[in-house]
């Protein structure tokens, strides 16, 4: 095995109820690439994303994962609590001592917001929220589902500098997105 | 502890979900003596069963929302990819839940006991009881709710509501126990028997039946 591997697949075949979603996928993604999983909607990009995570099982094939710390991981939904103001997410995600917090609430002008609930901030504020946890993120891996969605053009700025910048420091990363990206990656078409 | 602490702090600002069972259970017992005879001498009698089945109630919408919001808002998914162990932090969460619920309400139990029959004694035995059985309660409830996550809680609750028959039958012999002067302390040993039990396995079998639904 390339010990800069982070990601393998072999031959995945996901089926719905007798219904092939998709057949065969077979990938690898090493320290420093990114992948890019494109397809029109219900192609099965979230359920790959799944199967990456180890959170669904696949009907077929070998799924490994070689990365040894905690992956990072943004999907649909935020994984923030509505019920509670910023600050008290930042301190569940467990981001309250990191080095660059303040940096990045200021950057992403949450800074007025720190005690407001999350319930009553805009989705693009809440998204920007739940970004933190990839923008502090302590993973080799990151995992993205439809990242860009919701970001004003600042904030996709933004996170597409962030995102080649930890490609530099010889992380991995996985993501689908439809708004398009400068990203150099490489990509699997679902179609 | 941190996540002990953090457990605490979700169940904290949702007022609803601690406050409504331990309200739900002082009006029942506000009312048992509301609706009986005004001049009857022994209202103990009964009243202890309705507290049983008060406790169980309450215990059962403590649970009702237990997994739904961190199902709902993507939080299940975070831990299950976390390093940490998933029965490790059900079992936490179940016991944060008891502490700030079933905790109270055994105390509650031992007042409206205390209140109503005059006897230090008896309520202080009730104590105990009221505490392992409580947490028992809610064990059973919350793999109830885990079972029927994505489908109403409700419904898993009830499912799980007969593994709960056998400790209400336990608690009932127990009061008759205390009543009678003979030693309880052989029904509480029981109970913390089935506890013991219950907190072993029930997180295993909740991990194993949110995942599935994840899946």
């Amino acid at each position: 095995m390339n010990t800069d591997q982070l990601v393998s697949a072999e031959n995945i075949t996901y089926k719905i109820n007798d219904n092939k979603l998709f057949h065969n996928i077979s990938f690898f993604l090493e320290k420093g690439k990114a992948l890019h999983i494109c397809g029109s909607n219900g192609s099965g990009k979230s359920t790959l994303i799944r199967i990456i995570l180890g959170i669904t099982s696949q009907t077929k094939g070998d799924m490994n994962i070689f990365s040894e710390k905690k992956i990072c991981y943004l999907g649909h939904k935020n994984a923030i609590k509505s019920y509670l103001s910023i600050e008290d997410n930042l301190l569940i995600m467990g981001l309250t001592t990191h080095s660059n917090i303040n940096k990045y609430i200021d950057i992403l002008e949450l800074r007025d917001y720190l005690d407001v609930i999350v319930g009553n901030l805009s989705f693009g504020q809440q998204k920007k929220v739940a970004l933190l946890r990839v923008f502090l993120n302590d993973s080799d891996l990151i995992v993205l589902d439809e990242p860009f969605v919701g970001l004003d053009s600042d904030a996709q700025n933004l996170l597409n500098q962030f995102l080649i910048e930890e490609l530099n420091t010889k992380k991995g990363l996985i993501f689908t997105s439809h708004i398009k990206c400068e990203i150099n990656s490489k990509t699997i078409n679902l179609e | 502890m941190k996540i002990f602490y953090l457990e605490h702090l979700k169940l904290r600002k949702k007022t609803r979900s601690w406050l409504g069972p331990i309200l739900v259970f002082s009006l029942i017992m506000i009312a048992y003596p509301l609706t009986v005879e005004f001049l009857q001498t022994n209202l103990e009698k009964g009243f202890y069963s309705l507290l049983w089945i008060s406790i169980l109630l309450s215990m059962m919408l403590a649970t009702e929302d237990i997994f739904l919001e961190d199902f709902s808002d993507g939080t299940l998914e975070q831990t299950i990819i976390s390093n940490t162990s998933f029965p490790l932090l059900i079992a936490k969460k179940i016991f944060i839940y008891w502490l700030m619920i079933g905790v109270p309400i055994s105390f509650l139990s031992f007042l409206f006991s205390l209140s109503l029959t005059q006897d230090f004694n008896l309520s202080l035995s009730i104590f105990p009881l009221s505490v392992v059985s409580s947490y028992i309660f809610l064990n059973l409830f919350v793999f109830g709710n885990a079972l029927s996550l994505n489908k109403g809680s409700v419904l898993g609750a009830i499912i799980t509501m007969p593994l709960a028959l056998p400790v209400l039958i336990i608690l009932g012999k127990s009061v008759i126990a205390i009543e009678f002067g003979i030693n309880y302390v052989e029904f509480l040993l029981l109970l913390l028997g089935i506890l013991s039990i219950i907190i072993t396995i029930v997180p295993f079998i909740i991990s194993y039946v949110i995942k599935a639904h994840l899946e």
